[in-house]
Formats: C-alpha cells, sequence, structure tokens
C-alpha cells in the first residue's frame, strides 16, 4: 500500500511530461502571473518605503508624542512639559523599545507671521535642536540646500527658510525678518532673526510655509522655557510602529499626567490614504492578472478533462481506485503550479534584481517635482525584497492552481472505465 | 470554395464546444473590461487633480501684471500704479466663449486677532459676487453665510476658526501691511466659516470683500492683483488663453494671461505619465490574454486534425485551413467584444453618473497639491474602448496563427489512416 503512493506522484509527473506542449502554456501563463505580481510588489513596498520615509522625516516621524489637544488646537497651550519630556525619554531607552528608535528630535511649532519690508506671509515657525533635526528632516542636505547652510549648535537669531518664502519676501543669505506670533501669554511677539541658509524640497506648501529656527530662541521667545509641542521620533522602519507605539503607550500612560502617542497614520492620515490608494491599484491589477490567468487555466483544464477521460480510463483499469485516479489528477496540477510558481518567482526576483538592483530611475519620464499627499515622489526606485513578497504571490498562484485543479481530479473519478476506454480524442 | 464557406466554418466551429468558447472569450471580455474601466478610473483620477487643483483656489486661467508671479509682489498690480479699469477688464475676460465666470482679486499678508488669539493669514480681497463662480472656499461655507460686498465682513477657514476660537459674528482685529508702508488695520466681524479639506487652506485663508480690503491697504479700488477665470472644459484652457490675452493687448494693458498648463506644470505632467500608464496597462492584461487563446486553439485545432486533414485531402489549400482558423479567431474576439462591451458599459456609466464612495477603503488625500475625494470617479475612456477592442483582435488573431499553421500542416494521409 505504502509502495502504490509513492508510484502515484511518479504518474502524475509523468503526465505533466508527456503533455509538454499543454503544459508549457498553461505553466506559462502562470509563471508570468507570478513575476508580474513579485515584479510590482517588489517596486511597490519600495516606493511605498520611500514616501512613508521621506514623509515622516518631514512630518512628525514614525511616531509623534504630542499633548491630546493639540492635533486639534495647534495651540501653544497645549503642550508637554520639561517634566513628562522626561518621562517619554526614559519610555523610549526601555529595552525593548531602543533598539528601533533610530532618532528622536523635540520641536517647539508655532503658527506665526514672517515678515520682510516687502511683504508678510503666514508660516508655521518650528523651534529645532539643530543637531538632532539635521540628522531627522535631512532639511540641509546637499540636495535640498540651495544656499548657505543648515541650522548649528550655537545659533541664535538664525533662521533657515524655504526658496519660495524666500523669493516673496525678497529674502537673501544674512537678510533680516521679523517672526511674529502670540506667545505663552497670550500677547503677539516679535523675534528679530537672520537667514542662515535657503532651502527647496520640490513640496510648494513646505518651500513657502515652514521656518526652523533654533529651538532655545524659539522657547525664550514663547516664553516657554525647556517645553515642546512635539517630540518627534524616527525608527529605522515603518514595520514596527505598532510595536513600539504599545509599549511607548504603557510605559507613558503610567509616568505623565496624559500625552499622546501617534503613530505616522493618525499624524499623516493624507499619506495613510495615498499609500492605501496606491495599494488599491496594485491589488486591482493583481486581481484583473489572476481573473485572467485563472481563466485560461480553467480553460486548459476544462478541455484536458474531456480530452484525458482515455486516460483516467487507462489508470482506472490499471487498477487504481477513484481516491487514487483524483490523487493522479489533483497531484499533476499541483505539481505544475509549483513549477510555475517557482519558476515565475524565479522570473519576478530575478528581473527585478537584474534591471532595477540600483533603483528604477524614471527621472527621465518627468521634469517637474510630482508631491503625493505633501510627500514629494522620489524619482529613484529602490526595489524592497521581503519574504512576505513570496508568500503571496506562490499563495495566490496556489489557491488558483489548487480550485483549478479540484474539478478535474473529480470528473476523473466519475468516469465509466469501459466507455472511457473507447473514447476517441 | 467562397470566402463566406470558410467564416461559416470558422463560426459554426466555435458552437462545437460551446463551454470552452464561452471560457476563452469570457478571458478575452474580462481583459477588456478590466482595461476599460482601469483606464476610465485613471482617467477620473487626473480629472479629479485638475478640476480640484485648479478649482478650490487657482481657476484655470488667471491675468497679472508681468513680473506679479512667481512672487506675488504686492506692489505688482495690473496696469501699474494707475490701476487699470477692472469692469473693463473683466468684461474682456468673461466675453470668451469658453469662460464661465472671472473674478477680481487682491492679496494680502497679516494677521487676524481676536485678542485672546491670533492667527497669520492670508488676505484675499473677493466680490463675493464673482468669487464663488470661479473658487470653492465661498460655496463651501460650512458655518455662517458668505461676507456681503461693502461691509466689515470675514470669511475664515475652519482651522483658523478652531485656533482663533472664533465663532460667526464673533469681532475680530485684521492687521495687513498697506502698500505705502503703514499698517492698516481694523474690526471685522466674523460672517461665516469655510472649510475645502485642504488643510493648508483652512489654516491660512481669509477672504473678505474687495472693495473693503483695497483701501485698508491703501490701494485705490482700481488696482487688483489678478483677475481669475473658470473655464468649461480644462482642455480648451490655453486656446482661451491666447484669445484672453489678444483682448488685454486690445486694451493696452500690460498684463499678461496664463493658463493652469503653465500655473501648475506638474499636474499636466501627471497626466501625461498617466497616459503612458494607460498602454502598459493594456499590453500586459492582452499579453497575459495571449496563452489562454492560444491554449484553446490549440486544444481546438488538435482535436480537429482529422477533419483538417479530410478538407487537405479534399483539396482544400493549406491557406484556406489557416484562413477558417483565423476566422474562427476573430469571432471568438466579435462575440469577446460585444460581451466586454455590454458588461462595461453599464459599470462606467454608473461610475460616471454616481461614483462609489469608498472612503471606508482610504480617506481623502492629495495629489500635486489638489484635494482629492476617496471615490471611484470615472471619465469615458473612448480612445481606449476602441484601442482595446483592437488589440482584443489582435490578441485573439496572434494567438491563432500558430494553431493554423500547425492545423495546415497535418500530413492528411497518415492522419485519416490513424498513423
Amino acid at each position: 500500500m505504502t509502495k502504490r503512493w509513492l508510484v502515484l506522484p511518479r504518474l502524475s509527473w509523468r503526465n505533466v511530461r508527456r503533455q509538454w506542449r499543454r503544459s508549457l502554456l498553461t505553466g506559462t501563463a502562470m509563471a508570468l502571473g507570478v513575476a508580474a505580481l513579485v515584479f510590482s510588489r517588489t517596486l511597490g513596498d519600495g516606493a511605498h518605503e520611500d514616501w512613508i520615509d521621506s514623509g515622516v522625516r518631514m512630518g512628525s516621524g514614525h511616531v509623534a508624542v504630542q499633548d491630546p489637544e493639540y492635533r486639534a488646537s495647534r495651540k501653544l497651550e497645549d503642550r508637554i512639559s520639561a517634566t513628562d519630556l522626561e518621562a517619554v525619554s526614559a519610555a523610549l531607552e526601555a529595552p525593548d523599545v531602543a533598539s528601533y528608535v533610530e532618532r528622536v528630535t523635540p520641536r517647539l511649532e508655532v503658527i506665526g507671521l514672517a515678515n520682510s519690508p516687502t511683504s508678510a506671509v503666514p508660516v508655521i515657525i518650528m523651534g529645532v535642536d539643530p543637531a538632532a533635526e539635521a540628522e531627522f528632516s535631512q532639511l540641509g542636505v546637499e540636495q535640498r540646500l540651495v544656499e548657505g547652510r543648515y541650522l548649528e549648535p550655537g545659533d541664535r537669531l538664525h533662521v533657515y527658510v524655504g526658496k519660495r518664502l524666500a523669493d516673496r519676501l525678497k529674502l537673501e543669505l544674512g537678510s533680516r525678518l521679523v517672526l511674529s506670533a502670540q506667545d505663552a501669554t497670550g500677547e503677539i511677539a516679535g523675534q528679530l532673526v537672520r537667514v542662515v541658509g535657503i532651502f527647496q524640497t520640490g513640496v510648494p506648501e513646505s518651500d513657502e510655509g515652514i521656518v526652523h529656527i533654533p529651538l532655545s530662541t524659539a522657547q525664550q521667545w514663547m516664553g516657554v522655557e525647556g517645553d515642546v509641542t512635539t517630540l518627534a521620533i524616527l525608527l529605522n522602519s515603518a514595520w514596527v510602529v505598532p510595536r513600539v507605539l504599545r509599549s511607548v503607550r504603557a510605559r507613558v500612560g503610567e509616568a505623565t499626567d496624559g500625552v499622546s502617542v501617534l503613530g505616522w497614520r493618525e499624524t499623516m492620515p493624507e499619506l495613510d490614504a495615498a499609500i492605501k490608494l496606491d495599494d488599491f491599484w496594485g491589488y486591482l491589477f493583481n486581481i484583473v492578472l489572476f481573473v485572467i490567468v485563472a481563466l485560461a487555466i480553467v480553460n486548459t483544464i476544462l478541455m484536458s478533462v474531456l480530452y484525458r477521460t482515455r486516460e483516467f480510463g487507462v489508470l482506472r483499469a490499471l487498477g487504481l481506485t477513484k481516491r487514487e485516479t483524483a490523487t493522479v489528477v489533483f497531484t499533476e496540477g499541483l505539481m505544475l503550479t509549483v513549477l510555475a510558481g517557482l519558476i515565475g518567482l524565479g522570473l519576478g526576483f530575478g528581473l527585478v534584481w537584474l534591471l532595477f538592483r540600483n533603483g528604477l530611475d524614471y527621472s527621465g519620464a518627468i521634469e517637474s517635482d510630482f508631491t503625493f499627499s505633501g510627500v514629494v515622489l522620489d524619482t529613484l526606485i529602490i526595489p524592497v525584497f521581503r519574504w512576505v513578497q513570496v508568500v503571496m504571490s506562490l499563495g495566490s498562484i496556489m489557491v488558483i492552481g489548487v480550485l483549478a485543479s479540484l474539478y478535474p481530479a473529480y470528473r476523473a473519478t466519475r468516469i465509466d472505465v469501459a466507455e472511457a476506454m473507447k473514447f476517441e480524442a | 470554395m467562397t470566402q463566406r464557406t470558410w467564416w461559416r466554418i470558422g463560426w459554426r466551429n466555435l458552437g462545437r464546444n460551446r463551454r470552452r468558447s464561452a471560457v476563452t472569450a469570457s478571458a478575452l471580455a474580462v481583459g477588456y473590461f478590466s482595461v476599460v474601466v482601469m483606464v476610465g478610473l485613471l482617467k477620473g483620477l487626473v480629472s479629479e487633480m485638475i478640476e480640484n487643483g485648479t478649482g478650490i483656489i487657482t481657476g484655470q486661467i488667471q491675468v497679472h501684471a508681468e513680473g506679479y508671479l512667481p512672487d506675488k509682489d504686492v506692489y505688482a498690480t495690473i496696469g501699474g500704479r494707475e490701476g487699470a479699469d477692472v469692469e473693463e477688464l473683466l468684461a474682456v475676460v468673461t466675453v470668451d466663449p469658453e469662460v464661465q465666470a472671472a473674478t477680481p482679486r487682491v492679496y494680502g499678508g497679516g494677521l487676524v486677532s481676536t485678542g485672546s488669539a491670533t492667527a497669520a493669514a492670508l488676505f484675499l480681497g473677493v466680490d463675493p459676487e464673482r468669487e464663488p463662480q470661479v473658487s470653492t472656499p465661498m460655496r463651501s461655507v460650512v458655518r455662517g453665510r458668505q461676507p456681503v460686498a461693502g461691509t466689515n465682513e470675514i470669511l475664515i477657514g475652519n482651522e483658523m476658526a478652531r485656533t482663533l476660537g472664533a465663532e460667526p459674528g464673533d469681532e475680530v482685529v485684521v492687521v495687513v501691511p498697506a502698500i505705502d508702508g503703514s499698517l492698516g488695520n481694523d474690526l471685522f466681524i466674523v460672517a461665516g466659516i469655510f472649510r475645502t479639506g485642504l488643510v493648508d487652506l483652512d489654516r491660512t485663508f481669509a477672504l473678505l470683500p474687495i472693495d473693503v480690503l483695497q483701501p485698508l491697504m491703501a490701494m485705490p479700488l482700481s488696482r487688483v492683483h489678478e483677475v481669475a477665470a473658470a473655464v468649461r472644459s480644462p482642455w480648451r484652457a490655453v486656446d482661451a488663453m491666447a484669445r484672453i490675452q489678444a483682448g488685454i493687448d486690445g486694451l493696452g494693458l500690460d498684463a499678461e494671461a496664463e493658463s493652469w498648463i503653465t500655473l501648475r506644470p506638474e499636474m499636466v505632467e501627471y497626466a501625461n505619465l498617466s497616459e503612458a500608464m494607460e498602454w502598459i496597462l493594456l499590453m500586459i492584461v492582452f499579453v497575459m490574454a495571449i496563452f489562454g487563446v492560444a491554449n484553446t486553439m490549440l486544444m481546438a485545432t488538435f482535436e480537429r486534425r482529422n477533419e483538417f486533414a479530410l478538407l487537405l485531402a479534399l483539396g482544400a489549400t493549406p491557406w484556406a485551413v489557416v484562413k477558417s482558423v483565423l476566422f474562427e479567431a476573430l469571432a471568438l474576439g466579435v462575440i469577446a467584444l460585444v460581451a466586454g462591451v455590454v458588461i462595461t458599459a453599464p459599470v462606467l456609466v454608473w461610475w460616471y453618473q454616481a461614483p462609489p464612495d469608498v472612503s471606508w477603503l482610504f480617506g481623502e488625500y492629495t495629489l500635486s497639491g489638489a484635494l482629492m475625494r476617496p471615490v471611484l470617479r470615472v471619465e469615458y475612456p473612448w480612445a481606449m474602448g476602441v484601442g482595446a477592442a483592437l488589440a482584443l483582435f489582435v490578441t485573439a488573431v496572434l494567438a491563432a496563427v500558430y494553431p493554423a499553421v500547425r492545423a495546415a500542416r497535418v500530413p492528411p494521409a497518415d492522419t485519416l489512416s490513424g498513423r
């Protein structure tokens, strides 16, 4: 009995090989489907990783700690105190979290007006720790720096402004401007600052609407010594956000009188929506491909069932039970699926690796910057390889393969042996 | 035999295994449906982007003094220091058949304060009668009402209202630098609060009557920064722009008309990129479909080896056999196309009339600075409807070439004798 079960896979394998043309066509369709899936997932995940990274760097990090009211009010009175800040910092150093934390930067954000002799423009004034922020938002890196330099530790009355703002206010390096905003006591306070550098991100809202000044200057000016509005935290991957959120929330909840710990999906719902939209398109396209592949497979199988009546008859005549016949036919479909799936995986990953290992650069296709929910799309997509892509691609083709193999297996049990032997294809 | 006979043979062969023909045709029909609907969605996305991106505030055509953009220099008003006859200018713009409405604007940056809270604002002096026909803020009043011309009333965004803690009816102080170097300030009543959904806009924009803002900024009523116009179709904006420019030149004004195409170049590029995507989509889908069809045709012809052998033995030329197989594929294409159109058209019409809300799937997002609603909006993809039909036939015929050639090469004697 044991031996007979060993024979069945061999029979199946021979069937696959003997009908090589049929196997080849069906297999090619399946393999191409898997390859297309792998192709779109590796590049898609790469693009998403990139968006999230630039989004959180410009925004408030993968994880942001704020006063619960701040997100809605954007008011200075809803800030976190120096003592709460310490409790949060301690929570970030806990052993289960510390290894994921890449950078932490404190920010004091106020909405105010930038005035120059020629004009006045509403801006978000960010008081930042120059050393920490330089690594975090990377506003000072070469590609973004137009002129001058980023803020440095020790700077006092310096300001780092965007290109569009500089143009509108007719500012140059060394120009003076007055920032005015409402301080902690409710009075309008002015602060004279000098332009130390000019940046350009390609996002009009940032290039016109954000200025950086040293945190200490901002705190003094606003009269909130030691306090900040946001503590932005950058993790080493977007994938660990839920884990870090859970741990920090638990620890911070005990130690402070109420701060909220938010993930990037909450602080940047637009970016979240943009990524979900892109995923939606990706899945839609994959479903379409797979429906077409499935139809091709179903068709081949429907036909071969009719066609193979005689084959099935022979199997039965050789003494295989109904169950065994069904097993042979089912295994056959499975083998073809696995084989095609593996080839498809190899093809997909191989092509991506061969063509885009150093990134897919489509900067030639477009000239200006595209922004998607406030993030400039990088024109270089570095593909990301993950096990989950392998599991997903193989999984989907297996589902199709199994479903498509069930029917012929069922049909193989329903034939009349004597009649089948007479059947001429 | 005549052409007709081969057609009929091809057609009848399709009917011999109806289930198989149906599955094959449905693979092609599903391909057609997917491509056309996906392209319709892509086109809807682009239209949504352009309409919302230009409709919220920009307008599809703008007229400014030369040198006003990109700095938005407050001194650079249309017609220089003396200004222009605004009514005459508006008449020149609105006379164009493509233009739906036009509105004059004055911009100024300043502060709004309730006494206890202050917000920085971008003041937009508007004509309350005309502005709603061009941009959204005045049409998106969520509380209160629109400001009335000639009165000290102001319309602010909901984000700014939240910062200020202001409600309709509240008194606010408006402070704005005037062009003579002084600081204009006056008391205003909050007439209403708007919400466009673009947070940046809802936080910074404040609309007040143009004839009130101009004196506040020490500007005569003849000086405006901009005339913004809405057109019937964004794609015809460029032609309208050229005609308007001619009209302005006729007035002897030193001003330039610009369309959204130059004001928002990234949108045009996105539209072009999206169009390139459409054809890639078409190719991938039908390349996949080829395998399904080829497989079926191969089986179908293999089954009929004896018949082909008989035809050949009776003196049919190999070409005639090839033709019958190709005709069969073409007929299959016709069935698939009819089925494809029958399933595609209702979906497109339905989604065009009432785009399904997919806010359960994703929320509002922005594309090139335009706010996008989470709906499955489509535009009719006429070109792709035809293009995909052609691709469908090409796929069917291409997939049939190899089986057809094999059928024509059947050795008659051996096959008929069962060897």
